[in-house]
């Protein structure tokens, strides 16, 4: 059985490494919701611009197996504007319509599949979906009992504040 | 004469990361284009074969492992090198992949170092 504990490492190392490779940039962690005062005013206001849903994006992917659920992936928008201008080696006017969005199913894309190869020495082999993107920023529990949820949040470039959301429960159930 | 590739993957920003890490790996080629599915990259093959494909496998329409199983039964594709780039990396499934006659596997995410060191030695 894999625990919280090491999913959550696993869920951190795996943004790392995606980050790291395809962004340009480095991820560091940081505690839900901190707007301490000490903090840079950008790290604060990044972390406000996550408790405004309507100005979140949230890239997500399902996936079943041994262990089933989804991941999310969330920022403001000017974070994700960002992540697709590291990726794409492209100024923020330069961006195509769908790039911003399209780099946040990636990241979810990428980051999902780093942690499945971390895990499946534990859990057998995981099915992924193909990622989605949505205006938004709650992954509501519709596993019902038994889920657990592992959240990260980290900080980009010093400036915006992202999290990742693991809603997972033990699949293959009779 | 230049070599050609063509870049497969269901997202149009995931194409564009590919080709700017090609091109950030010193990597040449004349000639690219770009596919957003199996289904139009068989297209783009039977109106004129690509020395390279890197190509994606999570696709709707018609995934990446159908993609090499129908490319390798076109004969103008008897020279074509296929790479599969994908964030799956169970050894089963690049198992099957290569056997299906993929002549390489690269996992997301990449590095331009990555794409020099499996491309290089198939384009010699």
């Amino acid at each position: 059985m894999i625990t919280v504990v090491s999913l959550k490492d696993a869920l951190l190392e795996s943004a790392r490494e995606v980050f790291e490779t395809m962004v340009f940039t480095a991820l560091e962690p940081v505690g839900e919701g901190t707007t301490d005062p000490g903090a840079s005013p950008g790290v604060a206001d990044a972390a406000h611009d996550l408790d405004k849903p309507e100005t979140c994006l949230l890239g997500s992917i399902t996936f079943k197996g041994q262990l089933e659920g989804c991941l999310g992936v969330c920022c403001g928008e000017p974070c994700a504007r960002t992540i697709a201008s590291n990726m794409l080696g492209l100024v923020s006017d330069e961006l195509g319509e769908n790039d911003v969005g399209d780099a946040m199913g990636e990241i979810a894309n990428m980051v999902m599949g780093a942690i499945k190869a971390r895990i499946q020495d534990q859990v057998g082999t995981i099915e992924v979906s193909i990622p989605s993107v949505v205006q938004g920023r709650q992954l509501r529990n519709s596993l019902g009992e038994g889920a657990d949820l592992v959240k990260v949040r980290v900080s980009v470039e010093e400036q915006y504040q992202l999290e990742f959301s693991l809603l997972y429960r033990e699949g293959n159930r009779t | 004469m230049g070599k050609s590739l063509m870049i497969v993957d269901d997202s149009a920003t995931m194409r564009k990361i590919i080709m700017r890490t090609v091109r950030m790996s010193g990597l040449e080629f004349e000639r690219t284009e770009e596919a957003g599915s199996g289904v139009e990259a068989l297209e783009k093959l039977k109106a004129g074969a690509v020395d390279v494909i890197l190509c994606d496998i999570n696709m709707p329409e018609m995934n990446g492992t159908e993609l090499v199983k129908q490319a390798r039964q076109m004969p103008s594709c008897a020279g074509t090198k296929i790479v599969m780039v994908s964030t799956e990396s169970a050894q089963d499934l690049i198992n099957q992949v290569l056997a299906d006659g993929a002549d390489g596997y690269i996992t997301k995410p990449f590095t331009p170092e990555k794409f020099q060191e499996k491309l290089t030695p198939l384009l010699n």
